[in-house]
Parts: C-alpha cells; sequence; structure tokens
C-alpha cells in the first residue's frame, strides 16, 4: 500500500465508509470501478470530491492520475456536487431535429444557468443552491418519442417545452418547501 | 518460450521468436515501419495508428506494434493504401490540436512533424479542430504544453514503467481526453514527481519540453528510455 501524502482528507465518518467500501471489493477485477460507484451512491450530492479520490488512491495504491482517468472516462461519474432534481435532456440526432437545443437553452434560461463550456458535447450545470441539475445525454434510446427528457429518472417523450417549464417550477415549488 | 518462427516481411524470409511482434521483428532486421506512440522499453498500446500494415490473408489492416508474430505469418509494410492510411492518421492528429510548428521548440526534432514530411502531408485535407488549450508552466525545470500533445501515452508509460512514479494518465474520454498530472494538478504540485525529465525526453512532439529554450532549440535524447529499460532487464 502506498502512502501517497494526503493534502486534504475526508470527514473521519467518511473516511470509515470509504475504508469499508474498499475493503468489500479489494481484490476484484475492476475493483475501483465498484469502489468509486459506491462512493459516489454513498455521497449526498451523488459525486466524487477531489479529498475522495485522493483518499481512495492512497488507500488501494492505484496512482491518482489513473484514479482520476477512470473518474473522468465513465460518462457515470461525477466530480461536481449534483443537484437534488436532475433534467437530463437528450442531444441525440433525432432529438436535435425535434428542437432538443431549444429546449435546452430555454430551461437553462428558466435555471439562470450559464454555460462554462469549452465547446464541450456533454453539459452537465448545477444550480449554486443544488437544487437542479441539468444535463445532457447522447441517446436515451428512445428516438420515437423523440424529444426525449428525463425528470429524475423518469423519462418523458413529445416533450414541449411550456409542459417542462411547469414541471420544472412545480419541483422548484415542492422543495421550497 | 523462444520458440523459432519464420516470417516474410515484403517479401524476405525471416526469422523471428514467437511471441516478438511484427515491428520488433522489422526493426531488428533494419525493415521500416512508421510508428509514433511506440517506444521500445515500454509497453505498446496501439494508440496512433501509424503502423498499420498488411497481413496476408487478414482483411483489415493490423497494427504492427501489437501484433504477435507467428509461423508463417506474411507482412506487407508499403502499400498506397496503407501510405493514404497513415496520412489520414497524421493529418487527424493535425487537426486535433494547435501544431503551430513555425512557433514551436521541437521543430526540426519533431517525430510528428518528421513523419509527416515524410508521408507528403503539405497541407491537412479536415477542418481544424482549434481546442483551446492551456501550457502547464508550473514545473520548475520543464514545461507541459497540451496544444502540441498527440495522446501518445509514452510519457505516461515512461514515468510508471521506467520512473515508477505514474505522474501522468489520460483523462476523460474521446475528443475531450486530455494527459493528467495526478488528480489534474498543476505538475509543479504534483506530489509524486521526481522531476527525473524521462517524460520529457520520451515525448515525441513539443508538448513536453525543458524551460528556456527558444524554437527549435529543444533536442531530446530519445534512446535514454529504452537504453534505461533494456539495462533493467539485463539485471
Ligand atoms: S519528470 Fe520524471 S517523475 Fe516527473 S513526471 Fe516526468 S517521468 Fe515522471
Ligand atoms: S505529452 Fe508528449 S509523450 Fe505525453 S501524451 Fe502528449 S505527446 Fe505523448
Ligand atoms: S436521439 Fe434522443 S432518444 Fe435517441
Ligand atoms: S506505433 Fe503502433 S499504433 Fe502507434
Amino acid at each position: 500500500m502506498t502512502t501517497a501524502p494526503v493534502t486534504a482528507l475526508p470527514h473521519p465518518e467518511d473516511q470509515e465508509l470509504i475504508d469499508r467500501i474498499i475493503g468489500d471489493q479489494a481484490g476484484r477485477p475492476g475493483a475501483l470501478l465498484g469502489i468509486l460507484e459506491k462512493l459516489q451512491e454513498h455521497n449526498r450530492h451523488k459525486y466524487l470530491p477531489m479529498e475522495t479520490l485522493e483518499y481512495v488512491a492512497a488507500r488501494t495504491g492505484v496512482p491518482q492520475s489513473q484514479v482520476y482517468g477512470v473518474a473522468t472516462f465513465y460518462a457515470l461519474f461525477n466530480l461536481d456536487p449534483q443537484g437534488t432534481h436532475t433534467i437530463a435532456i437528450c442531444r441525440g440526432t433525432a432529438c436535435h431535429t425535434r428542437g432538443s437545443r431549444a429546449l435546452l437553452e430555454r430551461v437553462k434560461l428558466q435555471l439562470g444557468l450559464q454555460e462554462t463550456s469549452d465547446g464541450a458535447d456533454k453539459v452537465s450545470l448545477t444550480t449554486p443552491d443544488h437544487r437542479f441539475t441539468i444535463r445532457t445525454v447522447a441517446c436515451f434510446g428512445q428516438c420515437a418519442l423523440a424529444p426525449v427528457v428525463e425528470v429524475d429518472h423518469a423519462i418523458r417523450g413529445h416533450v414541449k417545452e411550456q409542459a417542462l417549464i411547469r414541471e420544472i417550477e412545480q419541483l422548484r415549488k415542492e422543495s421550497a418547501r | 518460450m523462444t520458440e523459432k518462427v519464420k516470417v516474410r516481411i515484403d517479401g524476405e524470409v525471416i526469422a523471428a521468436t514467437a511471441g516478438q511482434t511484427i515491428l520488433e521483428v522489422a526493426r531488428a532486421n533494419d525493415k521500416y515501419i512508421p510508428a509514433l506512440c511506440y517506444m521500445e522499453g515500454l509497453s505498446a498500446v496501439g494508440a496512433c495508428r501509424l503502423c498499420m500494415v498488411e497481413v496476408a490473408g487478414v482483411a483489415r489492416l493490423l497494427p504492427a506494434c501489437t501484433t504477435p508474430v507467428q509461423e508463417g505469418l506474411s507482412v506487407n509494410t508499403t502499400s498506397p493504401q496503407l501510405h493514404s492510411y497513415r496520412k489520414i492518421a497524421l493529418e487527424l492528429l493535425l487537426v486535433e490540436r494547435n501544431h503551430t510548428c513555425a512557433v514551436c521548440v521541437s521543430s526540426g526534432h519533431c517525430e510528428l512533424q518528421s513523419l509527416a514530411q515524410e508521408h507528403g502531408v503539405t497541407h491537412v485535407r479536415y477542418p481544424y479542430n482549434y481546442p483551446k488549450l492551456g501550457v502547464d508552466t508550473t514545473h520548475p525545470r520543464y514545461v507541459l504544453d497540451h496544444n502540441r500533445c498527440i495522446l501518445c501515452s509514452r510519457c505516461v508509460r515512461t514515468c510508471a514503467e521506467i520512473e515508477g512514479a505514474h505522474v501522468w494518465d489520460v483523462a476523460g474520454r474521446g475528443i475531450q481526453s486530455r494527459l493528467v498530472s495526478e488528480l489534474q494538478r498543476p505538475w509543479g504540485e504534483a506530489t509524486s514527481c521526481t522531476s527525473c525529465g524521462k517524460c520529457v525526453q520520451a515525448c515525441p512532439t513539443g508538448a513536453m519540453a525543458e524551460k528556456g529554450w527558444g524554437v527549435e532549440e529543444m533536442t531530446k535524447r530519445r534512446t535514454v528510455v529504452s537504453r534505461l529499460s533494456s539495462m533493467r532487464e539485463g539485471m
């Protein structure tokens, strides 16, 4: 086990959790993937903080750059805190031709989000209050229903701008309570 | 383990050892196959696709650096088709980042540039990608210019396999892939870098260089990594 100097340690409770998860997965092929997946699941904001990645590297002996490579290769991992509600807008070809860009722009406007993107095709933006995350998806495999939007893991087909806006307003009101 | 096999490279019968790759056998016998991500003494990854060759009886092209030889294998290293594919591979490398040779420290000593010249790449036929990329100048002695990085991973493997530090890796995927040190820390703050400079020597382009050189001034000791590795094997 390497003891790479750790610049910031996760919270002691989190350390225990990480140690336990690493212990459970140890020795399995592709253990790192499983470890990161579990850790993200357990994180309140569904992401992998840098301290966590650093701690995992130190504990497993996997080089930090390799841990980072895995965490950024798979779309499933988030390196930033995610919102309570997730709006995933499909940017596949079918959905694009049925106006998904306008949907995306409209939702961004509604939530006051601005793209920081350097031309990246994948968008993942979270409101400062951590209530909403909007992200883009390459294709949901539901092209017949284009444009497709996923709201908190429920697929919506033939999405109309106004209906989507109303739904988000509704969620906003509910979570304000 | 040391089973002897006979293979043909461009018609010539050559004795080789099973398990050697086509590229290793070719190099040992002075047969030229262009290669960019391959470096003697490092593991082969097949990333650049420049070493593609034709193998008799196989419909698709195979990378010479990762394909092991076997008895009776017959390889063709040059053909108009191979030439045109290698040219395309080079052009795509050139459009992906901002390779402005005219202001590069490695111009004149760059493997990408010389391969392009060798393949008659006088211009590129695809639109430039013009990504906005940074230059990491935080290391006291070296610089990393992402604009000139071709993601060949020679530095990654050199640092991991020869120096044993594994400072570098490739993060992200597809067109968003980037070389990272540790957890995307600036190179100068990397906790595991020993400042040995071997990654710089291994880099085929001007992406990694020593500080203090002007345009065309950065030459690299190309064989240092391979020599270190062979000395280790001999130990
Ligand atoms: S200088 Fe040496 S230790 Fe530092 S990144 Fe390069 S190869 Fe690795
Ligand atoms: S920095 Fe150089 S050696 Fe490293 S991946 Fe980029 S081009 Fe290859
Ligand atoms: S393109 Fe949107 S679901 Fe396939
Ligand atoms: S040298 Fe074989 S793929 Fe790069």
